[in-house]
């Protein structure tokens, strides 16, 4: 750890981005949750949250991308999902500085405990 | 309609950073009734406004550090590409499994992670 400590915050970055990615693409989902806390080697706080954004964003358009290309179609009746989405991600962004850093980091604690536990018991 | 406001709400965590993903996976594997690779691929189409609109809000703040971002997706991407590669030739429920552990251990290392000296902006 010390080792990962010593290095530039872009070497870490791309570390943390590299293993997300791996897993994003081997599993098709579960990146983020790898990624947050291998960030918290380079980033405390809400940057970490907000960085890590900047990176799962171009990683699950690729991924999209070759899902499309391998033939995957958004079903109908979805469209309203992505709209909510949109709107959701907009008010998340606005209120994002209200939130007590500490129910962040607490819910996505709880978060990765409980779909670790659906892994395993899936 | 109810699939608006649900992903209303997982929007809103998503660009939060804490999952939102992976609760609106629970609705559309569970009560909308899509296949698993379907219910991904949606899932990942939801993540690109929802994230967009989060990081766009999260960039005029200066919450995101560059320097650190840039190299993370094109690292991100690349290794991406190899684990689409990779997934054909391994996976399964050992790999889902062993996912299912480093998850719980990062889940109880997040906990119990001392509080950081950052205080809220």
């Amino acid at each position: 750890m010390e080792k990962v400590q010593s290095l530039q915050p872009g070497c870490r970055g791309a570390l943390a981005g590299a293993a997300a990615g791996l897993v994003s693409g081997l599993l098709g989902a579960g990146g983020g949750m790898v990624l947050l806390p291998l960030l918290g080697a380079a980033l405390q706080g809400r940057e970490r949250y907000a960085t890590g954004l900047a990176v799962m964003l171009p990683v699950c358009a690729v991924t999209a991308l070759a899902a499309f290309w391998g033939g995957a179609r958004l079903p109908g009746g979805m469209l309203p999902v992505l709209l909510g989405g949109a709107l959701g991600g907009a008010a998340g962004g606005l209120l994002y500085r209200r939130i007590p850093l500490v129910w962040l980091r607490r819910g996505f604690a709880v978060l990765l405990l409980w779909a670790g536990i659906r892994r395993l018991l899936g | 309609m109810s699939g608006f406001f649900i992903a209303l709400g997982c929007g809103l965590l998503s660009a939060m950073g804490v999952g939102g993903g992976s609760l609106l996976m629970l609705w559309l594997t569970g009560p909308a009734g899509l296949a698993a690779e379907t219910a991904r691929f949606v899932n990942l189409l939801f993540f690109l406004p929802s994230a967009g609109a989060g990081l766009a809000l999260h960039s005029r703040g200066r919450l995101v550090r560059w320097d650190v971002a840039v190299p993370g997706a094109l690292a991100g991407m690349a290794a991406g590409g190899l684990g689409l590669w990779l997934g054909r030739f391994v996976g399964g429920p050992v790999l889902e499994k062993g996912f299912g552990l480093l998850l719980l251990a990062a889940g109880l290392a997040e906990l119990l992670r001392r509080p950081e000296g950052q205080t809220a902006a």
